[in-house]
């Protein structure tokens, strides 16, 4: 199957002032229809820079972005808007995602206009996407305002309008992070519900593995702005291949009171990694680290089916 | 309807406010009515038998007085609150918008956009005000359009400023990400986003420019740059000084419209003052 | 006997439209050396609660009723002047966000001197000594006691504040959500510090959170909230294994773990009430699956078997209702109102 959305060796650079920050580095992916494909890794790893430049809400600085077939890498922002009805984003925060003086029917109606949705279509389809993601009867939500409403109802919302212009890939940056335990299921569930039902790409951003092998059958493990480890999410979780897949594994709490208390096998902290140099960014915090870590950095390489690791370990290990 | 009930606890709550929207409401009143309320038309020379009433005393017939010509001092105060609104109003409508709009485009925009907007605004912030109006009173003809193209011309970088900042941080904000990811354009995100969200901070700006505006105005006709045949309190006050109204002890002519230029300026700044705990929470947990 | 015994502790805020009832009877205890999870969604008065212990409620919050009773005396009663002679010597606090713990616009080393000499009265060369031991405690390198915070990453500035919190031998550190700001890998490593503290010290600890998986790796006991009030609370194993309340049988399916069965998540539909009119009943009763209308009626009375309490009318039938919880279909039947 042809993949809807795909990277291929995507960069980004920032420069402030004298410092060149490389906030993601060679990254590419494909995510086909009806698939989910999950990006994990800790704060600054560069996982969010990568998902805003899947939809080109940042200008890559290298590589490309194709979407749907299409090179979107470099379209100027009045030629991207069929691509943004196709292409949506699930905000993190609900409690800001929505503008707060914009009823819920509103915040509905305002994609469907800027895509050219002919008014007449509008109420239908507003009543049709609220079905979806269960704020039923739509009547009692869509004059509300959104202080009006709960997080988990707010999130329904958000999500109601990422997919109410009738996109082919959905990102998610955190979809539940912010909300309650007891309602954050019913949104997963939503979201899952929607890819199934509607065939959609889905990207999935987290920072938690547990989250990310509810919704994700691939996932790809990010570390300072490359990808460092992909495969079946099952797979990546049982049998991780990366020292910093094994780590992040190992750290994922678990709600149960006979667990694995040892250490974590991982050295440091993300603050004292220092940027660039040759060799492998994990190397001061790997502790299986050799003198060709700091010499040379690992290639993503085939490791096994559906698997990628970037690591010297991997190289000439049987897979 | 929730927005003037909000309004209304706002006022409540906020004595400094309270006062202010308390003085400009009285103003307005007063603006609307004049017709009704003057005792006198304020361009009648009044007459005591077949002399000239001048200089006439406080007096039940004559609340505040009467002029050197003869004219009803009260009347011509009242009949002063719809010049003062009318120039007032609308250099700060101009105001407020050219000020709006120079801040969404700077805030917005940013780049080069904003370095331009920016050093204009230092520019426009360095001019002195009474020299500037001078000298365009000057090389016009002198009267309330000179006013207040001054007026709009020198005040909308106070505004522009604030509106600028307040736009830097709803920019961030994810709702207005969301706008752009839901095809709304640069143009739709700045004018059907932003802009309702800023508007009731660059009211407060308008209303500290109706103060300008009026103190403008009054210095500009004291000068004698301001149009002989409107009445207003510049007007008054200028006509008091060249009669030597301050020599005469004649205090009834010449303290009603210093009083009420002050009222007004002071009830701008009150209504100011009285919102930053509304517009900078943070400041008030100080 | 305990360290720490709440008693019905009632904690209101005054609003324009009248007191919420943050806080509306809590009860549970702490022994010393032992960590406690106060477990709940945001707004169940978890935070309020470990506020309310440490005396330092905001304004317009206050202690309506019940007592809090701290190595034998009752802090409710206390004059604030007390408190604040006990408070940071024998029972600290570490917030959410570490910033809020730390001076911006200081060296590590000034605010550990001026806690140790100002309040615990050491001279400075003790004083030196106690900092770089604080910080060898939790695990960082007391070089670092030139720095200012910002030059900290997240996780380091947690486990300073944890230092400073520890400055003066505290018996009971009241911890809020100190780790969910925090990325996997460095949540695990303050947590260990934590653990830690607790098997060398001795240190007792109340860890407010939201995240049942924390409390299951750093607790021995835990005390669920649920609407301001405790619903369950015992000892960890007891409570995630056997739980007897439904609410706490929901959360269980409520989120994902990441090495059990991948079987369908169950939300729990609706939202917690308002504490403005708190329901007469069972606060959790129109989110209930198994709610009778006795719950609806009577709130129900706190009741304990063995070290293991729960506030619910059908606790004699829990293992019944366990059963039931497990299937999805049994959540998905509620529909709040």
């Amino acid at each position: 199957m042809s993949a809807v959305i795909e990277a291929r060796g995507l960069g980004k650079t920032f420069r402030t002032g004298r410092r060149t920050v490389h906030a993601v580095q060679d990254v590419s992916l494909a995510v086909s229809a009806g698939e989910a494909l999950g990006i994990v890794g800790e704060s600054g790893c560069g996982k969010t820079t990568t998902a805003r430049m899947l939809l080109r809400l940042e200008e890559p600085t290298a590589g490309q972005v194709i979407f749907e077939g299409e090179d979107i890498t470099h379209r100027r922002a009045a030629a991207l808007l069929p691509f943004r009805a196709r292409a949506q984003l699930v905000f993190q925060n609900p409690f800001d995602a929505l503008n707060p003086r914009f009823t819920i029917r509103r915040t509905l109606a305002e994609p469907l206009r800027n895509f050219g949705i002919p008014e007449a279509e509008h109420a239908a389809r507003i009543d049709a996407v609220m079905g979806r993601v269960r704020l039923t009867p739509a009547s009692a939500w869509l004059d509300r305002f959104p202080h009006e409403l709960s997080g988990g109802q707010l999130q329904r919302v958000v999500l109601a309008r990422a997919l109410i212009p009738g996109p082919r890939l959905i990102v998610a940056d955190e979809p539940v992070s912010m909300l309650d335990v007891s309602v954050r299921a019913g949104i997963l569930n939503l979201l899952r519900a929607a890819r199934d039902e509607l065939g959609l790409a889905a990207i999935y951003i987290s920072h938690d593995l547990a989250l990310i092998r509810y919704v994700c059958e691939r996932t790809v493990v990010m570390y300072l702005g490359r990808i460092v480890e992909e495969g079946p999410t099952a797979e990546l979780i049982s049998s991780p291949r990366h020292p910093y897949t094994r780590a992040l594994v190992a750290a994922v709490p678990v709600p149960r009171v006979d667990q694995d208390r040892a250490a974590l096998p991982i050295r440091g902290s993300l603050s004292d990694t220092p940027q660039g140099g040759t060799g492998c960014a994990f190397r001061d915090r790997c502790p299986h680290a050799m003198p060709r870590c700091e010499a040379e950095a690992p290639a993503l390489r085939e490791a096994g089916p559906a698997r990628r690791v970037a690591c010297h370990l991997e190289e000439g290990a049987p897979s | 309807m929730r927005a003037a009930r909000a309004a209304w606890r706002f006022l409540r709550s906020e004595p400094f406010a309270f006062v202010g929207a308390a003085i400009y409401a009285l103003i307005v009143v007063t603006a609307i009515f004049a017709d009704k309320l003057a005792p006198h038309d304020p361009r009648e020379i009044l007459r005591v038998g077949r002399r000239v009433a001048r200089y006439l005393p406080i007096s039940p017939e004559h609340w505040l007085g009467t002029t050197s010509s003869g004219r009803d001092v009260l009347s011509q105060l009242i009949w002063g609150t719809r010049s003062a609104l009318q120039v007032g109003l609308t250099a700060a409508i101009v105001v407020v918008a050219i000020g709006t709009l120079m801040g969404l485009l700077a805030g917005y925009l940013g780049g080069w956009v904003d370095k331009l907007i920016t050093r204009l605004a230092d520019i426009v912030l360095s001019m002195p005000f009474l020299p500037f109006m001078l000298v365009l009173a000057a090389l016009t003809t002198p009267g309330t359009t000179v006013v207040v193209a001054c007026v709009a011309l020198l005040l909308w970088p106070n505004t522009a400023r604030v509106i600028r900042s307040q736009v830097l941080s709803l920019r961030e904000r994810a709702w207005v990400e969301a706008a752009r990811v839901t095809g709304c354009s640069n143009t739709r995100i700045m004018f059907v986003h932003i802009l309702p969200q800023v508007l009731p901070l660059a009211a407060l700006y308008g209303s500290v420019a109706i103060g300008w505006a009026i103190l403008a105005e009054a210095s500009a006709s004291f000068l004698g740059f301001g149009d002989p045949d409107t009445i207003s309190w510049g007007v008054m006050l200028q006509e008091a000084y060249a009669n030597q109204a301050l020599g005469r002890g004649a205090w009834n002519w010449f303290t009603p419209p210093g009083l009420a230029i002050v009222s007004m300026v002071l009830a701008g700044f009150m209504i100011s003052r009285g919102s930053e705990k509304l517009l900078f929470p943070k400041l008030a947990d100080k | 006997m305990s360290l720490l015994s709440v008693e019905n502790l009632q904690v209101h805020y005054r609003t324009g439209a009248g007191p919420v009832r943050a806080v509306d009877g809590a009860t549970f205890s702490v022994a010393a050396g032992s960590i406690l999870g106060l477990v709940g969604e945001s707004g169940c008065g978890k935070s309020t609660l470990g506020r309310a212990i440490m005396g330092v409620l905001p304004d317009a919050g206050r202690i309506a009723g019940g007592s809090v009773v701290f190595e034998g005396r009752d802090l409710v009663a206390l004059t604030e002047a007390q408190r604040r002679e006990i408070r940071w010597r024998r029972l600290s606090f570490i917030p959410q966000t570490a910033m809020n713990a730390l001076d911006p616009v200081q060296r590590l080393r000034a605010q550990m001197l001026e806690v140790l000499m100002e309040r615990g009265g050491l001279a400075r060369a003790a004083a030196n000594d106690r900092a770089a031991e604080l910080f060898r405690m939790v695990g960082l390198d007391p070089v670092r006691l030139a720095d200012y915070p910002h030059q900290f990453s997240g996780g380091m500035r947690q486990r300073a504040s944890i230092a400073l919190a520890l400055a003066l031998n505290p018996a009971l550190v009241i911890a809020d959500e100190p780790v969910t700001a925090l990325d996997v890998i460095v949540q695990r490593q303050v947590l260990d510090v934590m653990r830690d503290l607790q098997s060398r010290l001795g240190l007792a600890m109340i860890l407010v959170t939201h995240d049942m998986a924390v409390v299951a790796y750093a607790c021995d006991r835990v005390a669920v909230m649920y609407a301001g009030i405790v619903v369950e609370s015992g000892p960890v194993r007891e409570v995630l294994e056997r739980p007897l309340h439904p609410y706490t049988m929901g959360l269980t399916h409520a989120f994902p773990d990441v090495h059990g069965e991948t079987g369908e998540l169950v939300p729990i539909e609706g939202s917690p009430p308002n504490l403005l009119h708190p329901p007469t009943g069972c606060r959790f009763a129109a989110r209930c699956p198994f709610a009778q209308t006795r719950c609806h009626e009577q709130a129900p009375p706190a009741v304990t078997e063995g070290e293991h309490m729960v506030a619910c009318w059908r606790a004699d039938e829990a293992s019944a209702l366990r059963t039931a919880a497990a299937s999805p279909a049994t959540w998905a039947a509620v529909v709040p109102a």
